[in-house]
């Protein structure tokens, strides 16, 4: 397949594309947009300032946005752009699927440096869960890439219509119900200081101690991954690393996680670390600024106090 | 009726060495099945014996996956068989290669209206395989599957999304990647490892299999090793939690981070 | 899968898949029992760490061929003793040619080499169960009323044997349990600290002054252990160092330090700094290690259970090498033997199974054991860790260091030495003679 120099957006009900688009734009002037989903949500990459919009027409009552995946992947496939960007989360994976798999083309995940040089792509990815870099070039078609969705930013550039391309959704997945959370997702990424627990924490009724630090500080809520799953003390959009968020805080404090990789990849850009745990040997204190070596339950309500008293 | 699920008998980088260059070297960390898959079989199992279906447990990869240690691995966490594509030219194959030969492999098993898979592997940690297969399937394909059962003519089914918990009943074939804590697999006992040897199990040539060819291909420019970040490494002995408090608070006002 | 309460699911349960379990259960599948060898990590050697030196002739009994075919790292032809002192290292060379034709001793790391060993039990038609954990055994009484095995738990599920092989290593959880070994006292056991550290091939050739698939041993006394009783060991591999302390548990509860301090203590010194430069930590850990020598040889044998390789206590410390492995597979050859034999005669009793013992007296396992049965009390001797390193050191100092002085003569120079030093006379002396005996 000869591909173009374009490069293509998708989107699935998910209008927080910005980070697409800009990364897009890295690789050409002008973008293109496929969107799966409500009408809204193709005016929303409308505001977010791409060069045109391809929608797939308004979803019947209870039909998954992941039901057009074929359909997303046919109207790539004709455009032949020469990259196509889609989310690493949620349905995202699932688009990007349908078009690495009609296009035979690898997904690349992980991505920390796109690059356009003539008509090739570079693409530079962090591999397995982190420990490696590698830099390829793509031939021979399409890149499929995926990245963070990033935020909603405000509107950019000129608006342009919405065009609208005839669908042909899968039928076999019906909607039937939607319990809400009862708190908004939070975004950890705009924090300066994060204080996070693992599963040195003995009971979810303890977890007052590391509030309690984490008001003291200044710092937003966050935890291994263990915590936010299978006891569910603290909720899973809280969970730092490969399968959770990657944040760049000032100062990350982490209480009773040991600091295994699938972990630390997410703070590996934190300016400041600082560790408690009670065994000495914890791979943490390989990986941290400072440590204390010492049980939580003791060294937390300590450093709270420490923290109020005045300098 | 029958149920695949797709696991990967795969190391956890976590042992892996990183050469100074960035290659990766896997030769002492040990391959078991991978961290999440368990999740799928015991979703499979429990749905299985709900509806009368036979689960088929179906990996790919490299020759090193078919070893009788992996076949037992595997067949003691509720299959009722195993078929395997154990073959060198996949070595360091992409997920959309992987998916490729999981599909032709599912097809020929016939009858299948169900894929279950984990949610990420150990190793590449993308959660994407299973999404890609269900493309080559021309399936649905839902990830963040956290509940699976059989209901009028189909499935129910519930999603875990940012927004909360979404239900769906899916009434033709469709791939499902679970969530890691969808439910507590089962651990083996010896009657299990012991009946897996009887379970049987065929190995696919990859010559039989008919894989469309890969139409993109990568070129690896070079690899590196991500900088181990430079931190400073200052360990303060707890023993005293006052006296370390302190030291710890007047480092990071020292340093300004507070 | 039901069983009958009387028919037993295999001829032999072995548990443990390190040497002394899988050679047992090779040998008795070889002969056509039906074997299973349970282990409890996901793979064998997973839960065995990082490797050591394997006098490997009594392996080549078993497996003629295991040379060219088990993943041996490098055969050993040079074996170093360095004497280190807080600032300076004295080394005995012994290399010579010999020591490789036939080859006496082979480094392996246990991660590669125990997965060859289950592997060969499993093609000979054993059943290997990775992932158990053995919690128990199952007894009842015997004919005579005398408590006998007659399988093992695990979780929810049992099995059941004609005889069961406790090869569990060190701890034997499984011997303690019917009372075959008593808790060993502290000084019967050391702590050993174990890493790999990766090195170029090229730097290892270049620094050990190897080549080829040659390798060298180093055994290390004296400023290596922060006094506490035991040594060092640093072996080279194909493309990577075992190195390690092992120090005796009762002197380490003493000195207040902990193992991992007295490792770190033993990797940074400058005496060994020149091998280990631009090394890559990538393995670690610690095990205990049975160094009681014969006086720690408990029962091995009851009524349908035999015990073998360091779950008996078969280790020796000799100051200087730490032996386990080779002792392990002498008694696993002892035990297939006594229970092929046992099987055949239908007598899985106690005294049915007497033939082990007496295999075990007989072969170089209990011979060696005894004639190293000093060991464990020389070492318990406080001045071998810390002053005498420095006295030897102080000794060679001054008989190789040309600094125009005229040379002394040898026996001059060491009691100049030990006046400077915190050893009397009499106490070297003395334990120099019990050292001769005891190596
Ligand atoms: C594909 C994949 C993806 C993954 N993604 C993620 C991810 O995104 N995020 C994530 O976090 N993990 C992830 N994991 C899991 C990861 O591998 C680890 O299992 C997890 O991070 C461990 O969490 P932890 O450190 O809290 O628990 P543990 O490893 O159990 O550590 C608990 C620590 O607490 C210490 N401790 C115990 N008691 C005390 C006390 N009283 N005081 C002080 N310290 C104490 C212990 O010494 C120990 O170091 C993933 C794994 C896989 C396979
Ligand atoms: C620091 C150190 C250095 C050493 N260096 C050397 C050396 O250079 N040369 C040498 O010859 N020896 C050396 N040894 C001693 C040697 O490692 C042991 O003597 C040897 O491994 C004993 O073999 P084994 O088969 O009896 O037991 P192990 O090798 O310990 O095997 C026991 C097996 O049983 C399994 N197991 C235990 N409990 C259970 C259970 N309940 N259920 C299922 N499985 C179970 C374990 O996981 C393990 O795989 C060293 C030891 C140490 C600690
Ligand atoms: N080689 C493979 N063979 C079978 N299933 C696989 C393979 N690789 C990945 N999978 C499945 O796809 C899921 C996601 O893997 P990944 O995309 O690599 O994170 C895994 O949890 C498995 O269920």
């Amino acid at each position: 397949m000869n591909a173009s120099s374009q490069t293509w957006i998708v989107v699935a009900d998910d209008p927080a594309v910005s980070g697409l688009v800009v990364a897009a734009r890295i690789l050409s002037a002008e973008v293109t947009a496929v969107v799966a989903g409500r009408r809204a949500t193709a005016e929303s990459v409308v505001a977010a300032g791409v060069d045109r919009v391809l929608w797939l027409g308004e979803p019947a009552e209870g039909t998954p946005v992941e039901a057009y995946a074929p359909d997303v992947a046919r109207t790539v496939a004709a455009g032949a752009p020469g990259a196509v960007l889609g989310s690493s989360e949620g349905a995202g994976r699932v688009m990007l699927g349908a078009i690495a798999a009609l296009l035979q083309a690898p997904g690349l995940s992980g991505v920390t440096a796109l690059e356009r040089d003539g008509n090739q792509i570079g693409v530079t990815r962090s591999v397995f869960g982190g420990i490696a870099e590698r830099r390829d070039l793509v031939t021979g078609g399409t890149a499929v890439i995926a990245l963070a969705g990033g935020e909603i930013s405000d509107p950019t550039g000129l608006a342009v219509p919405v065009e609208e391309v005839t669908a042909n959704a899968l039928t076999t997945g019906r909607l039937t119900g939607l319990r809400p959370k009862e708190k908004a997702p939070v975004n950890l990424r705009a924090a300066r200081t994060v204080v996070a627990v693992g599963r040195g924490l003995k009971a979810k009724d303890d977890l007052a101690l590391i509030t309690d630090l984490a008001d003291a500080i200044g710092g937003e809520l966050a935890c291994s991954r263990p915590l936010a799953e299978g006891v569910h003390w603290i909720a899973k959009d809280r969970n730092i690393g490969i399968s959770g968020q990657q944040i760049a805080p000032e100062l990350y404090v982490a209480i009773g996680i040991s600091g295994q990789l699938q972990h630390m990849v997410g703070v590996r850009d934190a300016d400041v670390i600082v560790a408690v745990n009670s065994d000495k040997d914890a791979l943490i204190f390989k990986q941290c600024d400072y440590g204390i070596v010492g049980d939580l339950y003791t060294v937390v309500p300590a450093l709270t106090a420490a923290l109020a008293a005045k300098p | 009726m029958t149920i695949v699920v797709a696991y990967k008998w795969a190391p956890n980088p976590q042992d892996a060495a990183v050469r100074s260059e960035g290659t990766v070297d896997f030769t002492r960390a040990k391959s078991t099945i991978s961290e999440y898959d368990p999740v799928a079989f015991e979703l499979a199992r429990r749905v299985a014996d709900s509806t009368g279906a036979q689960v088929v447990g179906v990996t790919v990869g490299d020759a090193s996956i078919d070893t009788s240690l992996a076949r037992k691995a595997a067949l003691s966490r509720g299959l009722d068989r195993l078929v395997i594509v154990a073959d060198d030219r996949l070595v360091g194959a992409d997920s959309t290669r992987l998916a490729a030969v999981l599909a032709t492999v599912v097809r020929r098993i016939g009858d299948v209206d169900l894929v279950l898979a984990g949610e990420s592997s150990v190793d590449v940690t993308e959660g994407q395989v299973a999404m890609t297969l269900a493309g080559q399937l021309g399936w649905l394909g839902l990830n963040a599957v956290s509940s699976v059962s059989a209901s009028d003519g189909g499935y129910a089914v519930e999603r875990d999304v940012p927004s909360g918990t979404v239900s769906m009943v899916v009434t033709g074939p469709a791939v499902l990647a679970t969530t890691a804590d969808a439910v507590l697999p089962r651990v083996p006992g010896m009657k299990d490892i012991l009946g897996a040897a009887k379970k049987p199990v065929e190995v696919l040539s990859l010559d039989a299999l008919d894989v469309p060819s890969a139409q993109v291909t990568l070129t690896t420019l070079s690899t590196s090793r991500p900088a181990a970040g430079n931190r400073q490494r200052v360990i303060i002995d707890g023993s005293d939690p006052t006296a370390a408090a302190a030291e710890l608070v007047g480092a990071l006002r020292a340093a300004k981070v507070l | 899968m039901t069983s009958d309460a009387t028919e037993p699911d295999f001829d032999v349960i072995v548990v443990g898949a390190g040497l002394a379990g899988s050679v047992t259960a090779y040998r008795l599948a070889e002969r056509g029992l039906s074997v299973v060898l349970i282990e409890r990590g996901d793979v064998p050697g997973s839960k065995n760490l990082s490797g050591g030196v394997l006098y490997g002739r009594v392996l080549e009994t078993v497996f003629p061929d295991y040379l060219d075919e088990a993943p041996v790292e490098r055969r050993v032809t040079r074996h170093v003793t360095t004497f280190l002192t807080p600032d300076s290292a004295v080394s005995l060379d012994y290399s010579a040619d010999g020591l490789a034709e036939p080859v006496n001793a082979v480094t392996v790391l246990r991660a590669k080499f125990d997965v060859w060993l289950a592997g060969k039990a499993e093609e000979a038609g054993a059943f290997l169960m990775p992932g158990v954990r053995v919690d128990s055994l199952l007894t009842e009484p015997g004919p005579d009323g005398a408590a006998t095995v007659v399988g093992v738990r695990a979780g929810d599920d049992e099995l059941r044997a004609r005889v069961v092989v406790a090869a569990d290593g060190v701890n034997s959880f499984l011997a303690r349990s019917v009372g075959l070994r008593p808790k060993p006292p502290t000084n019967h056991l050391a702590v050993g600290v174990k890493a790999v550290i990766r090195l170029p091939r090229v730097d290892i050739e270049s620094r050990f002054g190897v080549s080829g698939d040659r390798g060298a041993a180093h055994a290390i006394v004296g400023d290596c252990t922060l006094g506490i009783g035991g040594g060092g060991f640093l072996y080279t591999n194909t493309e990577s160092l075992s190195l390690g302390v092992v120090l005796r548990l009762d002197d380490l509860l003493r000195s207040g330090h902990t193992a991992i301090e007295a490792f770190e203590h033993f990797t940074q010194h400058p005496g060994l700094a020149q091998y280990l430069r631009g090394g890559e930590l990538i393995e670690y850990g610690s095990h205990l290690v049975a160094e009681g020598g014969y006086p720690m040889v408990g029962e091995v044998a009851m009524n349908g259970m035999l015990v073998a390789g360091e779950a008996a206590g078969l280790a020796i410390n000799s100051g200087l090498t730490v032996r386990g492995m080779d002792l392990a597979i002498g008694s696993a050859i002892a035990a297939s033997d006594a229970i092929a034999e046992a099987v055949a005669s239908g007598d899985t009793s106690e005294a049915g199974l007497a033939g082990y013992r007496r295999r075990l007296d007989e072969s170089f396992v209990m011979q060696d054991m005894r004639t190293y049965a000093r060991a464990p009390k020389f070492l318990e001797r406080p001045g071998m860790y810390g002053p005498y390193g420095e006295l030897i050191a102080d000794v060679l100092h001054h008989a190789f260091s040309l600094d125009g002085t005229p040379r002394q003569h040898l026996l001059t120079v060491a009691r100049h030495a030990l006046k400077r030093s915190p050893v009397a006379l009499r106490q070297l002396i003395s334990d120099g003679w019990a050292g001769v005996r005891a190596l």
